[in-house]
């Protein structure tokens, strides 16, 4: 008939529901951060003499801490716990409690803490908030990477205190990865494009392995081994993990047009300004003197001046320079604070005037390096990268095309493309062989490329 | 004072609880309560005939519609806003992760009870007639069940989510002529995205839920007409069992039996118009084995929510409901799985897409639609019904083979690979 | 009930110049799902890399020329056939044209036969 046991059964259940709600409820009022709150209002008691704001200090109200950027699209919430990160006077208090010294304008309220730092922003526990838990792939940096974060808005110019940005870039640039590695639209397509690789989630280490073995790493790939260092690999590793787009809103993107001023310098040298311009009287009379310019002119009229000088000073000799706006900007900002004895000091470093047939050859060696064109046949153009299945087994050597072909013939094949001739008809195809690049160089360029290389030619030994 | 004590009586207008007719009309004058019977017989209630499990699988479905509502405050059912709500749960929102809890694990309960149940109502035979298309409804409901489970499934907008989904669309694109259209208007699109998301989201809270409610109320309505919870037959003496042999309305040659109307009892109109008992009613010989549903059924009934409550609310304390990373369309987890209880027809569609996808689960489907039908014989003895239990027997456990099949012994690349290998990650 | 414009990307759309595709091993295009091959003699194709089973994205392996799909195990030939596995059909391919800017422009809603290229 009726169970015996039923009240008893019904008591028990109903004590159980009440201990589990109980056990959730206290669980969700004692998160991992409201104790790191409670320790750090106890540091920031201590240094407290007045007794009663001691006791409103220590009665502040646990609360998460969280920063909305829209612009950066996330929000971070690691404030919470890290309470001392924008208090000088935590400078010496224990993690994580301390002081982020030499964030300079980096502020926390305007970048939150993982653009730069990785993790993952959203959560309130310790794990999870470092991001390494299962299922979160952008842990947070280690010491080690952490400054290549400064790439990813820092996009121009030499960022200060990350020199492997720079070093990065310019081993991109000189060692041919554009060769076989697209970015920003520009390189050859046999290797994945770089353009966004910061934002494909790969650990720093695997990128540093990849650049040191990159077949160790990624089983059957066409990647020669460029026999880097490890400095070269670290700083390589850094620019990749700068290489992303992300989308900020507009006070981000106007902060990236800053211009650095050694940025301009090197501009300044490089399209050879001294020529026509001085800087306090050291330098060409051709053109007028930039000393002092910002002064007599707004920034916007120097700006304008680079991009359309005809259009300021009709019947002016002055080039019309390809430079972005950030370049303008920079350059504008080194005019502000260019010296006579800066003048001076590049001037003494120019070289001689080159003659039409060398500036032909400079340009040609710059395009070479440019585009990649090193990255399969050397920055000694001695070839050797494995072909598979290509005759010969590799990448041919440039150093004595004079041998086997015209300049006209070399030119219609840098413009048209070859594939690799095969070694064996039935194998498979050879993953490297040489692109078309009509649509990238001007017939003056490969012209001009092609001056290079015959520049570079090495004599046969045997004479007919 | 009167004040107050008419304020009190004209909400509660019924008698004192101590007296019969009070606890009668606890019942018959509560919209609530009123689906119950004032008494019912105590082999109703025994758990071992049904384990409450339609109880159960209602109370479930109360627990997710209740934690449900409470998620819906903090969720956006946008692809970027989705996930990013569900970390909030996770992480900020006070009893966030419980409730987030919670919610999955009384889905997972409810899909595995409905399952239970509907067992349960094939071996008691408690289809057969008069109760044969309360079964139909009962189908429809385990199908509107899987689709809540189903749609609810793609909302964390996690590579879990995504994929299944996608996966479990394409198992449904399978159907024939309208296959693949039915997979468009259900996603939106052509493929799985925030149009998909949308319309699950609605499907899920608002169109699914409605059609549940509705034809559970028909359910419940019918199983009261039919005579309230079918009894346990092998429990009652042998002169009971072959009475109910023949279930139907007793032979129009039989004496009328005639009772003097009792005033310690209130009588339903129905009863005066037909002068015909419904099926299974007490009668007065039963009397003295029925008991008021206050409080015997009632007791019993509350038993059973608070098992239900008490077990999702621990499940959710102890496990934490799943949450992968971002769905990422441009890059497929090696394996991709449908949700388990759809695994067994991913098994089955890795064998044969036709046959696995389509004609499978068509036949199943109908078969369990028309079991009431063919199976024509009154009695509910297992004797009688050997066939009947072995055809549905076979059909549950080649059911629950292939799910187990598809959950722990395919890996990476659909292989098989016993669970107890480790298998490394797969390919990016 | 269906809508009438896709909050996704485009059934028809372009993937850049002809000079940016490789011969050989074809180029994966995640956000589309297609592989876009070139070859010397014939000229353009553009595959489906979504398997024809239950939607995984197949992966192509250039030794030998088969498409793979993680999920099941279906193999697909160089032209788009069921070698393998419970896919029940080939893989689609999609037509090539030549936009007026000169850029490739595939239109998924254009099925066209495994023979089909453009030559550019």
């Amino acid at each position: 008939m009726i169970g015996r046991r039923l009240p008893q059964l019904f008591f028990a259940l109903s004590a159980l529901a009440l201990v589990i709600l109980i056990a959730a409820l206290w669980k969700a009022s004692t998160p991992e951060w409201k104790k790191y709150q409670r320790q750090f209002r106890a540091l920031e008691a201590q240094g407290e003499p007045n007794a009663v704001t001691k006791a409103a200090v220590l009665a502040t109200p646990p609360q998460i801490h969280q920063v909305m950027l829209t612009g950066l699209q996330r929000v971070d919430r690691c404030a919470t716990c890290h309470l001392g990160v924008d208090d000088p006077t935590m400078k010496n208090a224990p993690e994580p409690f301390r002081y982020h010294a030499g964030l300079g304008p980096h502020v926390p309220s305007k970048f939150g803490c993982t653009i730069c730092h990785g993790g993952q922003g959203l959560a309130t526990e310790k794990d999870a908030a470092h991001g390494n838990v299962q299922f979160w792939q952008t842990p947070i940096l280690s010491r080690e990477y952490i400054r290549a974060s400064c790439g990813r808005c820092h996009k121009e110019g030499d960022v200060p205190d990350v020199p492997e940005l720079t070093e990065g870039r310019r081993l991109f640039e000189t060692q041919g990865c554009r060769g076989c590695h697209k970015l920003n639209g520009v390189g050859g397509s046999i290797g994945p494009d770089l353009t966004e690789e910061g934002a494909n989630h790969r650990s720093p280490e695997w990128l540093e392995r990849h650049f040191l073995a990159p077949n160790a790493v990624s089983a059957g790939s066409a990647m020669p081994n460029f026999h880097f260092t490890r400095e070269q690999a670290r700083a390589l590793t850094y620019y990749m993990l700068s290489l992303t787009s992300e989308e900020m809103g507009t006070y981000y993107s106007s902060l990236r047009l800053i211009p650095s001023p050694g940025y301009g310098r090197q501009l300044f040298i490089e399209r050879n300004c001294i020529v026509c311009h001085s800087i306090g009287g050291v330098g060409s009379k051709s053109g007028p003197d930039l000393q002092g310019v910002t002064k007599r002119h707004s920034l916007g009229w120097l700006d304008e001046q680079l991009v359309n000088p005809q259009q300021v000073y009709p019947g002016s000799t002055m080039p019309e320079y390809d430079l972005e706006t950030n370049a303008r900007k920079a350059l504008v900002a080194y005019m502000a604070k260019a010296t006579p004895e800066d003048a001076q000091e590049i001037l003494s470093h120019r070289e001689k005037p080159l003659s039409t047939e060398e500036v032909s050859i400079e340009a040609g060696r710059r395009d070479f390096a440019r585009f990649g064109c090193a990255g399969c046949h050397g920055t000694e153009l001695q070839g050797g990268v494995p072909n598979p299945n290509a005759q010969g087994g590799q990448v041919p050597s440039l150093l004595h095309l004079s041998d086997d072909y015209t300049k006209d013939e070399v030119i219609a094949v840098i413009r048209n493309g070859r594939a690799a001739p095969l070694d064996n008809p039935k194998g498979p195809t050879p993953p490297l062989y040489m692109p078309s690049w009509k649509q990238l160089l001007s017939d003056e360029d490969i012209h001009q490329v092609v001056e290079f290389l015959w520049s570079k030619q090495q004599k046969s030994t045997e004479s007919w | 004072m009167n004040f107050a004590r008419d304020i009190w009586r004209s909400i509660f207008r019924r008698d004192p609880l101590l007296t019969d007719k009070g606890k009668s009309e606890l019942v018959f004058l509560n919209v609530w309560l009123h689906i119950h019977p004032a008494k019912v017989k105590t082999e109703n209630m025994r758990f071992k005939h049904t384990f409450y499990l339609g109880f159960i699988t209602f109370f479930l479905f109360v627990v997710l519609v209740t934690t449900g509502i409470a998620l819906m405050f903090y969720y956006r059912p946008y692809p970027p806003h989705a996930y990013q709500d569900m970390k909030d749960l996770e992480y900020v929102v006070f009893l966030g992760s419980f409730l987030r809890g919670m919610h999955r694990w009384a889905a997972h309960g409810m899909v595995i009870c409905v399952f239970l149940h509907m067992c349960r109502v094939f071996y008691t035979a408690s289809y057969k007639k008069p109760r044969q298309f309360n079964w139909v409804i009962g189908v429809l409901l385990l199908l509107l069940t899987l689709g809540l489970s189903f749609t609810g499934y793609l909302l964390p907008w996690d590579q879990l989510a995504f994929w299944a989904i996608t996966v479990g669309t394409n198992i449904g694109s399978y159907a024939p002529i309208v296959g693949g259209q039915v997979r468009e208007i259900l996603l939106g699109g052509h493929s799985v995205g925030e149009a998909g998301l949308l319309r699950f989201y609605v499907l899920h809270v608002a169109v699914l839920p409605s059609a549940v409610i509705l034809l559970t109320i028909v359910h419940f309505w019918r199983v009261r007409k039919d005579g309230g919870l079918s009894r346990p037959i092998w429990k009652l003496k042998p002169k009971k069992q072959e009475e109910l042999v023949t279930i139907g309305a007793p032979p129009v040659t039989a004496a009328v039996n005639a009772v003097v109307a009792s005033p310690q009892k209130t009588y339903g109109l129905m009863e005066v118009v037909t002068g015909k008992p419904i099926f299974e009613t007490i009668s007065p010989e039963e009397e003295d084995e029925a008991v008021f549903s206050y409080p015997y059924a009632f007791f019993r009934e509350a038993i059973a929510l608070l098992a239900t409550v008490v077990g999702v609310m621990l499940m959710s304390l102890l496990f934490r409901a799943p949450l992968e990373e971002l769905a990422n369309p441009a890059k497929t987890p090696n394996p991709a799985k449908a949700p388990w209880y759809f695994l067994g027809l991913q098994e089955l569609v890795s064998h044969s897409a036709l046959l696995g996808g389509v004609v499978a689960p068509t036949l199943m489907v109908l078969a369990l639609l028309v079991i009431p039908y063919f199976d024509r014989s009154p009695s509910r003895r297992p004797i009688d019904r050997k066939w009947a239990i072995w055809l549905f027997t076979i059909f549950v456990a080649a059911n629950l083979i292939l799910i187990v099949v598809g959950t722990f012994f395919r890996g990476p690349g659909w292989a098989l690979v016993p669970p107890w290998v480790h298998v490394t990650g797969a390919v990016e | 009930m269906m809508p009438s414009v896709f909050y996704e990307p485009p059934q028809s759309f372009k993937i850049g110049d002809p000079a940016d595709f490789a011969f050989g091993p074809p180029t994966f295009l995640a956000d589309e799902k297609i592989y876009v091959f070139r070859d010397r003699e014939k000229g353009f194709a553009a595959a489906s890399a979504i398997c024809t089973h239950l939607g995984c994205t197949v992966s192509h392996f250039q030794s030998d020329g088969k498409f793979h799909c993680p999920c099941h195990g279906s193999v697909f030939a160089a032209d788009g056939s069921v070698i393998h596995g419970p896919a029940p059909r080939a893989l689609q391919w999609f037509e090539v044209t030549e936009a007026r800017d000169g850029q490739l422009q595939i239109d998924k809603d254009k099925i066209v036969p495994p023979s089909y290229r453009l030559m550019v």
